[in-house]
């Protein structure tokens, strides 16, 4: 899976936190046989409970690329493709790491 | 004295905190990087970085230093996404202020309590008690600001009933748990915690470097909004900036210990940008349900 966050690579030690960018810390999870680098386990959480929102929302079984703009503070849009097919939306979690809204802006799929 | 801003204990130099701090981010321990991320830098710094940029964002004067981070959270480069749509308002970006900030003004008053009831000082429980006759029981000539949210509520068209039965979104009972944990702590930090807030509408927060006001101002004159709207728009326009510099002046008096009233205001800043988004969040689902 390919991750962009706000306009950057993202996804290793080098290049930062799956969820937020941020490169302090070194958590990694298992996440679609890919090895992720977060900077916590709460970013870990809440990116994969996003992730499965997407699927559920979508009915796709794997996402090819994630782009996501945005932060704690205005919460984040993001557009998903799997193949041809993409989905806008914003998403902002809770203190459990729970996603709490998920907000379909546009789709194609 | 130097103090951890995530878990607060206390060091005896800046040099420590960077050792501290930099040994929980290793361990990816949430809190520390997390506040690391929101407040200093995404990226990973050297200890010797870390020390110097810990020091000078602690540095300076309590009550500018308020003003500037406050700024910097939510009115800075990339502005608030509620203030962004505050500058040119739907209907259901105004009533889902109406219907989370009851919730926060009962809360607040009862924070604005607890205050009172703990400190020994005079001027502080007048201030206080000004501040909630003004925002939640109002006088004979001036209506509370709460009452004036109502009846903005109703001039959009939903009813004060509604508006009262509808409960608040997880997000606002989040941020008001985070305000009714911080009134556990000394009575300045709380006070500090809480009227800071009141910098969002703040009419001349631009002098200080704000690259937007909380609303736009050509609201107030607009044929376009109910007077309702305008009356509780212009009321906070007029009264906030007195509330904040007034309660940020009695804080400079009083705070001890200035390291400990800043770290609290952070998390204060951190529940008010959650809350704030909640008040967008009921704006959708009201636009959701016109659409239905």
């Amino acid at each position: 899976m390919r991750i962009v966050v706000n306009g950057e690579e993202a996804g290793t030690k080098e290049k930062g936190c799956a969820l937020c960018g941020a490169t302090w810390g070194g958590w990694y999870e298992e996440v679609e046989g890919e090895r992720l680098f977060f900077c916590c386990h709460v970013c870990a959480r809440e990116f994969i409970n996003m992730l499965n929102k997407l699927k559920q929302a979508t009915g796709w079984d794997r996402v090819d690329e994630l782009v996501i703009n945005g932060d704690y503070y205005r919460g984040r849009n993001c557009e998903a493709r799997h193949g041809e097919r993409s989905l806008s939306f914003y998403v902002k979690f809770g203190e459990d790491a729970e996603v709490t809204t998920f907000r379909i802006l546009s789709e194609n799929h | 004295m130097p103090i951890c801003p995530a878990c607060e204990i206390k060091l005896d130099s800046w040099r420590s905190v960077t050792d501290h701090m930099s040994e929980r981010a290793q361990r990816s321990d949430p809190a520390h990087v997390m506040w690391l991320n929101r407040n200093l830098s995404l990226r990973e710094m050297t200890k010797e970085e870390l020390e110097e940029r810990l020091e000078a964002f602690f540095s300076g004067e309590l009550k500018p230093w308020i003003i500037s981070r406050f700024i910097e959270k939510f009115y800075g480069e990339k502005p608030h996404p509620f203030m962004v749509a505050m500058q040119n308002p739907s209907r259901e970006v105004l009533l889902g202020y109406v219907i989370e900030h009851q919730h926060f003004l009962v809360n607040w008053v009862r924070i604005l309590s607890k205050i009172v009831y703990e400190t020994e000082e005079l001027p502080v429980i007048r201030y206080e008690l000004g501040n909630i006759t003004t925002e939640f029981v109002g006088t004979e000539s001036s209506p509370a600001h709460y009452e004036l949210l109502l009846r903005m509520g109703e001039s959009l068209g939903m009813k004060r009933e509604k508006i009262l039965s509808t409960p608040p979104l997880k997000g606002t009972v989040e941020a008001i748990n985070t305000w009714r944990k911080l009134s556990q702590r000394h009575w300045v930090e709380t006070m500090a915690a809480m009227h800071s807030l009141e910098l969002v509408a703040h009419k001349n927060l631009r002098r200080y470097g704000a690259r937007i006001h909380y609303f736009n101002e050509r609201i107030l004159d607009s044929q376009d909004f109910p007077e309702a709207v305008k009356n509780f728009l212009r009321e906070g326009y007029e009264a906030d900036q007195y509330h904040a510099e007034e309660a940020l002046d009695l804080v400079e008096r009083y705070a001890v210990d200035q390291e400990r009233v800043k770290v609290t205001v952070l998390k204060s800043f951190d529940a008010f940008s959650k809350y704030l988004l909640s008040r967008l969040e009921r704006a959708w689902s009201l636009e959701a349900e016109v659409i239905a």
